[in-house]
């Protein structure tokens, strides 16, 4: 066979295949393109989730294209919701559209709702999607209400004081936890956002 | 069984060694049979007189690419396994440069740098201890470089999720860029005096 032929064959085998493969879309045996065996990596790696100080951190430091959704209700959201957020059920959010470059964390009370709707935007494909792991009561007992052991050592001491510094920034109140402190000015929103459902 | 081997535990860690060995050998043997070890068949390229090396990596790329995909759709490779790695926008942006700068000015790259030491060439040998002076002073400087090195992260983002394809047309398109590239390659080769001989 001449080499021009077998160079010709290659090419629309070559051809042929990758138009096969723009038919059937997918690289994946069962075609659904929902990875679960992702999912679970991301869940086992801890990759799902992010805490309420590094969540504060990507507010703060203003994170390119950081978007943060409350999944509770309105009531719940007017009541108490984490600088920047935005309120959308998880029925809107399974729906909606993000941009490939925007960053996504979900809350909603405990962290239920919001692990599932991760589950939900995950198998619909998208990538850069987290959960707030304890909710809003994570976020005001980490955030706006931390507690600061007095005796630390230097190094301690130096996350300790970040993470005060992070707290003021929004407003908060580290506390000291062996020194006698007026009553916590988030007492009242942690007491009546406990409590509530997931 | 289901591939990769190594990863789902198929082959040991001795046993993958061993394979890694054979694969080597094979890569640096058919990197040396097609030319790639000589620095001016290499350099021909950045004077547009000898293609080999871009017609020889689109090759391979779109060989593994089809192979990937479609031994992925028929369940005996499990895609989601294949290691991508993170991307770090402008680190890699400059690392690309100084890599091309290093790829012109040599006439190697790293892989035929070996190829072409493994043959005596002096070149060759010193483009390798070159090289691992570079990565020895980037370990050594690692603390100084640490925050350029990881500024600008993009996760591990991919060009199905920049331009929000899927996969199987995205590798129905980089057949057909490459099968035009060889095209293009062949009218600038023949304009040129031809191929470089070794």
């Amino acid at each position: 066979m001449k080499r021009s032929s077998v160079l010709r064959g290659l090419a629309l085998a070559a051809i042929v295949l990758g138009a096969l493969a723009a038919v059937v879309g997918s690289p994946r045996a069962n075609g659904s393109g929902v990875d679960v065996a992702a999912l679970a990596r991301d869940v086992e790696t801890e990759q799902d989730h992010v805490t309420a100080i590094e969540l504060a951190r990507w507010i703060r430091d203003r994170k390119p294209g950081l978007r943060i959704i409350d999944v509770r209700d309105s009531a719940e959201f007017e009541d108490y919701h984490i600088p920047g957020a935005e309120r959308m059920p998880v029925k809107s959010v399974v729906k909606a559209a993000f941009k490939p470059s925007e960053t996504i964390v979900m809350y909603s009370g405990g962290g239920a709702h919001a692990a599932q709707a991760w589950v939900i935007l995950r198998a619909r494909g998208e990538r850069h999607v987290f959960f707030l792991r304890g909710g809003v009561a994570e976020w005001l007992d980490e955030v706006m209400n931390p507690q600061i052991p007095a005796n630390l050592s230097r190094e301690a001491r130096v996350d300790a004081d970040s993470v005060g510094a992070l707290s003021r920034y929004f407003g908060g109140v580290p506390r000291r936890v062996d020194s006698a402190v007026p009553v916590p000015a988030f007492k009242a929103t942690v007491a009546r956002v406990r409590g509530r459902g997931c | 069984m289901i591939a990769p081997f190594f990863d789902s535990g198929a082959f040991s860690e001795t046993a993958s060694i061993g394979v890694a060995l054979v694969i080597g050998i094979a890569f640096g043997w058919f990197l040396e049979r097609s030319g790639m070890g000589s620095a001016r068949k290499l350099a021909g390229q950045f004077y547009l007189r000898d293609l080999t090396v871009f017609k020889v990596m689109f090759t391979a790329i779109i060989t593994a690419m089809l192979g990937v995909f479609w031994l992925g759709r028929f369940g005996v490779l499990d895609v989601d396994r294949i290691f991508v790695p993170e991307t770090w926008l402008v680190p890699q942006l400059v690392g690309g440069l100084v890599f091309g700068a290093g790829f012109a000015i040599s006439g190697l790259c790293p892989g035929t740098s070996c190829v072409a030491a493994a043959t005596g060439r002096i070149d060759g040998v010193s483009v390798v201890a070159g090289m691992f002076a570079g990565v020895l002073g980037t370990g050594l400087l690692y603390s100084k470089l640490q925050g350029f090195y990881l500024s600008t992260p993009r996760g591990t983002y991919t060009l199905t999720q920049l331009l929000n394809v899927s996969q199987g047309i995205l590798v129905f398109v980089i057949v057909l860029v490459a099968l035009a590239g060889f095209k293009v390659a062949d009218m600038i080769e023949s304009r040129a005096a031809g191929p470089v001989s070794q």
